[in-house]
């Protein structure tokens, strides 16, 4: 039996294994009620829908949040749960490497995301046909990008479940990598007006600037003009070197995990 | 004869703790071994070494003549095994797991079914085989554990005290299945239970510290120490009295 035959066999299992846990259930349900809320109380509380059908497709794009929360939730206990719950003892056994194991569970992790990605451009691009009769092209590239970045999180994510004892330190070491320090860092980065596009929390900004830069998406939350009013200038960032920042996470994060996983003993 | 099982001068250092020192052993095929020995003497670190678990800090352990840490996946292929307590994937049901592990041992359609049904009818967990494994008890476990070991009907038999958690009419019933298929496989088999032991195997190793203290037949064991209690007290240390 080839290697790529347990490698679909690894895969569907573990996609089984999300379809199959409350937690996706959960997001979806946090995905459309997060995307109601922007339908529902903009026209209440802005007196109608902004004009410009793009800054109303950057204010429905959640797929960066929705990305790193899916991604880390999926992906957490991927390889740190065989171990921390001693399943491992039943799954190493078996004739298989552990390059197939890891790379199918990636597989089946990445298809659970994009389940949701396509859950929530599916409502953003439905909400802007029902408002505004079209759906610009940059949604397409920004759903790209969103595949780019979950892919590059889930790696991110598998490095971090390959070297941490428990599913739940692996979760949490990932999300305050990505959503603290990465943030904290990127925000630093941007005030001294230094580039911070190898950042991931960066390049994920990508997703939604791709609809027109920072100032068309404060055109929404601020007055004509309230980026001037900044202390500091803020970049929109490049969409190539975002998409190269993402490619690399995404490499480097999943060849890591690989490589640990495959020396890890489970003792 | 080629001896299925051979453990070679098989050291392992766990940070600055030997669990293991310089551990010789050959199983003959067919040969039911009991591997016996006080917490801590090096039972599971042998048995994980061998299904590639962990690896040794020098030494090496043999699957019919593959080296295990050099071609994991073509030794593992030879072996059925129950480390420890092995837990499941909660989602999946006692079928869908065997078929899982079935297909990654190349497994496939109608036979793969029928070997499931054996299996499962085998363990007697006929009624709970399409209940989620999440609603387990841990002897039914340990009962789901044995059925994966046996499922693919593998020549060579692990098994890390695989009655632990079973109730007694769990153990008895466990007990003459490996009975059973045991005449015709050979068996490496960690336990505590002496009796359990006795029962199954025709041979014990009996280790501790980490170092082989005592390998032959039951039969020559009880002649020499009078009973194969007293002789596994003596060897490992403990007073009979």
């Amino acid at each position: 039996m080839s290697e790529f035959e347990k490698l679909r066999v690894v895969t569907g299992y573990e996609f089984l294994k999300h379809i199959r846990r409350r937690r996706l259930y959960v997001i979806l349900g946090l995905t459309l009620v997060a995307e109601l809320a922007v339908l529902i109380l903009l026209p209440v509380l802005m007196e109608g829908y902004p004009d410009n059908i793009m800054v109303m497709a950057a204010m429905l794009t959640i797929g960066p949040s929705l990305a790193t929360i899916g991604a880390v939730f999926f992906a957490g206990d991927s390889i740190a749960g065989e171990f921390e719950s001693k399943t491992g003892y039943m799954l190493f056994t078996n004739p298989v490497r552990r390059t197939t194991l890891v790379t199918g569970k990636y597989l089946a992790s990445c298809a659970a995301v994009i389940l949701l990605i396509v859950f929530g451009y599916a409502i953003v691009c439905i909400s802007l046909l029902a408002i505004y009769g079209n759906i610009p092209i940059e949604t397409a590239k920004s759903f790209g990008l969103c595949l780019l970045y979950a892919g590059s999180v889930l790696s991110v994510t598998f490095f971090f479940s390959s070297v941490s004892k428990g599913a739940m330190g692996a979760t949490v070491i990932t999300l305050v990598f990505l959503m603290v320090i990465s943030g904290v860092i990127d925000g630093v980065l941007t005030m001294a007006g230094q580039p911070s596009w190898f950042l991931l929390s960066n390049a994920g900004d990508s997703i939604a600037t791709v609809y027109g830069g920072y100032e068309l998406l404060m055109e929404g939350i601020m007055p004509p003009g309230g980026m001037g009013m900044l202390p500091f200038e803020i970049k929109t960032p490049d969409i190539g070197l975002c998409a190269l920042s993402m490619v690399i996470y995404l490499v480097v994060g999943f060849v890591l995990s690989i490589l640990i996983s495959k020396r890890r003993q489970l003792a | 004869m080629r001896e299925p099982i051979v453990i070679e001068n098989l050291s392992k250092y766990y940070n600055k703790f030997l669990a293991l020192d310089n551990l010789c052993l050959r199983v003959a095929e067919n040969e039911n071994v009991g591997l016996l020995g006080p917490n801590g003497a090096g039972k599971s670190t042998t048995l994980k070494i061998l299904c590639g678990l962990i690896r040794s800090s020098s030494g090496a352990a043999y699957i019919n003549g593959i080296n295990v840490a050099e071609r994991p996946e073509q030794a593992l292929s030879r072996i059925g095994a129950i480390i420890e307590t092995p837990e499941f994937y909660p989602f999946l049901t006692p079928e869908e797991t065997l078929s899982y592990l079935g297909r990654l041992r190349g497994m496939r359609g109608d036979g793969l079914r029928r070997r499931i049904k054996e299996v499962i009818q085998l363990v007697r967990l006929k009624e709970w085989s399409t209940v989620k494994i999440e609603k387990f008890s841990r002897g039914m476990k340990q009962r789901l554990a044995v059925a994966q070991a046996l499922l693919h009907d593998p020549p060579i038999l692990i098994l890390d005290e695989p009655a632990l958690g079973l109730d007694p009419r769990g153990v008895v019933e466990f007990r003459e299945i490996i009975e059973g298929v045991g005449k015709e496989k050979t068996v490496l088999f960690a336990s505590h239970q002496l009796v359990e032991v006795a029962q199954i195997c025709n041979q014990v190793a009996i280790i501790d510290h980490g170092r082989l203290l005592a390998y032959d037949n039951i039969a020559e064991l009880e002649k020499k120490y009078q009973s194969l209690e007293r002789a596994y007290l003596e060897l490992t240390g403990g007073s009979f009295e």
